[in-house]
């Protein structure tokens, strides 16, 4: 989000889906976009199918990797020595588009000091990928006439994440590979709202649509809409509240849809966190490790049993329509804000979700034209959309960027924060398996999923697998510095030596008991990607 | 077939309405979102059949529903007991059905009804009447004439229907069929000489526009002399995007898995949900071994069930050309793409 917001003005994909798979190079990095995105995935294969070359990013040999005409395996966490060389070269080999750079960009000059600073012999040594194939990489992306940068949570959860998002931002600008239809840089979000949540100001920072909460404009405009005072501070980022431990100061919480108890790093500061609250609330549609702290818990309704919209990654605004009524005791979201609100004294009196939304649409200039007399037919439209008439965006920074000029951001290496040593000699990397979602607080409800992937298993290379005589299915014992899990291994070519990986599904194996507390100190981002363990066979004791 | 008679089009509603009357009906309907479905009409007034669209879904929606209770149990201290699930299914008429998705129907009946019966299929198909209707253009993904299911139905359905502009002939195909055209006879004229030979004008017109050429022959053939190579099923299986898709919307893929549910502390249900052989845990052992590889095998079985092992069981695939697969299929796996890729270089 910060990454993007600060180089181009606007923290979303700019292009739509199917634009994907128009383009003519493809570089997806950080994302396993087959597990993840498979509707991405689709579009990439699509376009490889087509004649697209895609560049994949990744330490792991992931599915996709096996459809790359290039595959970069690098260490995790040197993005942004990876990117730079990438810059260097394309400098180098005079592949820069100027005219781009000269009329569009400003900062330029910052980023080429830098970039001539760094040699690249040393930097490709750093990535643990031979020069060579950066070389080819950076000319195949940068000849494009057409081309897509795709990432995800790869690139954004490390220490160093948005400066890694700037770097691609970079390298995008430098080679004038945005502003144009099947071309640009996009973010893919792994909620199917996590881009509403953002866009409607779930953010600490900012009210509905990005507007800044320190502009007094802004505030003013929201103060007389709500007829409230609006607070001039912002608020605190997720891990400034589930790790504020027992004398932090936060004495009460409302979470919502969230299951900090399994998401978070560092679990046993979490449980700190939430025994200690005055009081807590629960709003959860099943019954989450997080809701078993809570005072109050309030049974929220599914999908299906409410009316509104989903905003998804390429910023496209649908439609979701109530198809059971809320089963048992379950009242919407809206309801249970509304419910709480009123009895605290302020009644918001909304009747129906469109009530709701043309407040959106008046307060929130990208979701202007945003009404669901618009949006019932149709595949929904894509913001900014500013009025009735405007028929949505598909892609974004036509003519000129959101924030004006797109900005360049020089990055430099900014290790992870705990790499593998004698103790722990191996480097954990987390993610997601295809059968699950997040915290499984609905698919690990379902018998299917459940049966296609029942517990967290843990990918470790033959080698190593051979060398600490481990065989597949073994119960193993995962130690950090922070924690100790029980995990089941598999053996798995996926990764290389000295490489583990898992998901951070399964209550029963929480990796995040192990994974490191240090955050991006730009987003406040976890960085769950890297750390350090050892393992050992057997129990927990 | 036997006697062919005709029913003009303007008396479809009126013919439906006096059916609807002792059956449910269910035919192709548009909903709101424009999506063509087999549903149960409601309103025969406000919404007529369309015959224009392919339904999405299939009659295994009906005869094999996605999830279905085959008994519910007890277990308290002193009484644990089953009782059989009581949902009797009413009489049914099923309009509209097109010459794939009634062979579906058919290819079931030897899954279901030949040796051990399953009493829960059967007593549906025994409540149920099928009207098919032949097809006059072939849809989008069609190719039901290399399948040799298609675009006209032979034998199977209970009354038969081909659409002759104005006028539908009906042909009686079994005692069911012959029941209704005696009941309601006065709908019904003798069909003329010109009407017969205009039939087969239209059949052959219609054999002839297909839009896609579907070698299944050959892929058969090479099926059979294990001539298909290893690579074809890596290369797919690794495309496979595990959604299951089309098994789901595939008539006639039938495999289930048994679920045990339960209600509450006491009482629970076991019912069978639609599987897939694509989906790894679909053939994973209770030790943990799986025989076959997800990355590269997952989608070799789906294939080889369709265009090898059922030919050598029943004579004729049980792929029935309805293309469903190919419109649902986003990792570009489907059946047309394995054909193709099967008869390569022949």
């Amino acid at each position: 989000m910060a990454g993007l917001a600060t180089t181009f003005g606007s923290g979303a994909m700019t292009n739509s889906i199917n634009e994907i798979e128009n383009a003519e190079v493809i570089l997806a990095t950080g994302s396993n976009t087959t597990e993840a995105h498979p509707q991405v995935a689709r579009r990439m294969l699509a376009a490889v199918d087509r004649g697209a070359k895609l560049i994949v990013i990744d330490p792991r040999r992931i599915r996709l990797a096996e459809f790359a005409h290039i595959h970069l395996d690098i260490r995790p966490g040197t993005d942004i020595p990876l990117l730079n060389a990438m810059m260097r070269i394309i400098i180098d080999q005079n592949l820069v588009d100027d005219l781009f750079i000269d009329m569009r960009t400003e900062n330029y000059h910052q980023l080429r000091d830098m970039l001539y600073r760094i040699d690249l012999e040393e930097t490709a040594k750093t990535t643990g990928v031979p020069l060579e194939r950066i070389k080819e990489a950076a000319r195949v992306y940068a000849r494009a006439r057409k081309a897509v940068i795709c990432y995800c949570l790869g690139i954004t959860q490390h220490i160093s994440g948005t400066r890694n998002v700037q770097s691609l931002a970079n390298l995008a600008m430098l080679t004038g590979n945005v502003e144009k239809e099947d071309t640009g840089v996009d973010p893919l979000r792994g909620q199917n709202n996590v881009q509403g949540a953002c866009d409607m100001g779930a953010l600490p920072n900012v009210f509905p649509g990005y507007q800044s909460v320190g502009n007094l404009d802004f505030r003013e405009k929201f103060e007389a809409a709500w007829q409230v005072r609006l607070p001039e501070k912002t608020g605190l980022t997720l891990m400034e509240m589930t790790h504020c431990g027992a004398e932090g100061l936060i004495r009460g919480m409302f979470i919502m849809g969230e299951n900090p108890m399994l998401s978070d790093p560092v679990l046993s500061k979490v449980e700190d966190t939430l025994a200690n609250l005055e009081f807590l609330a629960v709003s959860d549609i099943f019954l989450t490790e997080t809701a078993k702290f809570a005072h109050v818990v309030f049974p929220a309704a599914s999908f299906a049993e409410k009316t509104g919209t989903f905003t998804n990654s390429e910023r496209r605004v649908q439609m979701v329509r109530r198809a059971i009524d809320p089963v048992g005791h379950c009242r919407t979201d809206a309801d249970i804000i509304m419910g709480i609100s009123e009895r605290m004294g302020y009644p918001m009196g909304h009747e129906s979700p469109v009530e709701i939304m043309e407040e959106i649409a008046m307060l929130t200039p990208i979701y202007g034209g945003m009404h669901h007399d618009r949006l019932e037919s149709g595949w929904g439209l894509q913001w900014p959309c500013w009025d009735r008439g405007h028929p949505g965006t598909p892609f974004l920074h036509k003519y000129y960027f959101t924030r004006g000029r797109g900005r360049f951001i020089a990055a430099e290496h900014d290790p992870p924060s705990e790499l593998p040593d004698k103790e722990y000699p191996f480097l954990l990397i987390t993610g997601r398996t295809y059968h699950h979602y997040h915290t499984g607080t609905m698919t690990r409800k379902c018998s299917l999923h459940n049966r296609e992937c029942g517990e967290a298993l843990l990918q470790i290379n033959g080698g190593d697998a051979g060398r600490l005589g481990v065989r597949g299915g073994d119960i193993l014992r995962v130690t950090s510095r922070r924690g100790v899990i029980r995990i089941t291994a598999e053996i798995s070519d996926v990764v290389k030596p000295g490489m583990i990986y898992t998901s951070f599904h399964f209550s029963e194996s929480p990796i995040n008991a192990l994974c490191i507390d240090t955050w991006d100190p730009l987003a406040n981002c976890p960085e769950y990607k890297v750390c350090a363990v050892k393992i050992e066979q057997g129990e927990v004791a | 077939m036997s006697d062919k008679l005709i029913l003009k089009k303007d008396h479809l509603t009126t013919f439906l309405r006096k059916l609807s009357k002792e059956y449910q009906l269910v035919v192709p309907l548009k909903n709101c979102h424009g999506d063509t479905l087999f549903t149960v009409i409601e309103d025969l007034d406000s919404q007529p059949p369309d015959l224009v669209n392919q339904p999405q879904n299939s009659l295994k929606e009906f005869m094999l529903p996605q999830q279905e209770v085959l008994f519910t149990y007890k277990n308290s201290p002193g009484d644990y007991s089953f009782s059989p699930a009581t949902v009797k299914p009413p009489p049914t008429i099923f309009f509209g059905v097109r010459p794939c998705d009634l062979s579906a129907v058919l290819y079931m009946d030897v899954i279901f009804l030949q040796g051990r019966t399953d009493p829960h299929y059967l007593q549906k198909r025994e409540n149920s009447v099928l009207i098919g209707l032949n097809c006059n253009t072939s849809f989008a993904d069609c190719f039901c004439n290399a399948t040799r299911h298609g675009p006209f139905l032979e034998y199977g359905s209970d009354l038969q229907f081909t659409d002759l502009g104005d006028r539908f002939l009906v042909e009686a195909g079994r005692s069911r069929g012959e029941e209704i055209v005696r009941k309601w006879g006065y709908f019904f004229a003798v069909a003329a000489k010109e009407d017969r030979a205009r039939k087969y004008q239209v059949f052959l017109e219609a054999r002839g526009g297909f839009a896609r050429m579907v070698h299944v022959d050959q892929a058969i053939k090479r099926l059979r002399e294990k001539k298909v190579d290893d690579s074809v099923w890596h290369e797919l299986s690794l495309r496979c995007q595990d959604c299951g898709g089309c098994a789901y919307l595939c008539p006639t893929c039938t495999c289930f898995t048994i679920i045990d549910r339960p209600v509450d502390n006491v009482r629970g249900e076991r019912l069978r949900s639609w599987d897939a052989c694509t989906f790894a845990g679909f053939t994973n052992m209770a030790g943990g071994h799986n025989p076959v590889n997800a990355a590269t095998d997952a989608i070799r079985q789906r294939f080889m069930h369709k265009l090898c092992y059922d030919v050598k069981d029943h004579g004729r695939p049980s792929c029935v050309g309805c293309g469903r697969c190919v419109g649902i299929c986003f990792g570009g796996t489907d059946i047309i793409r394995f054909i193709n890729m099967a008869c390569e270089g022949i």
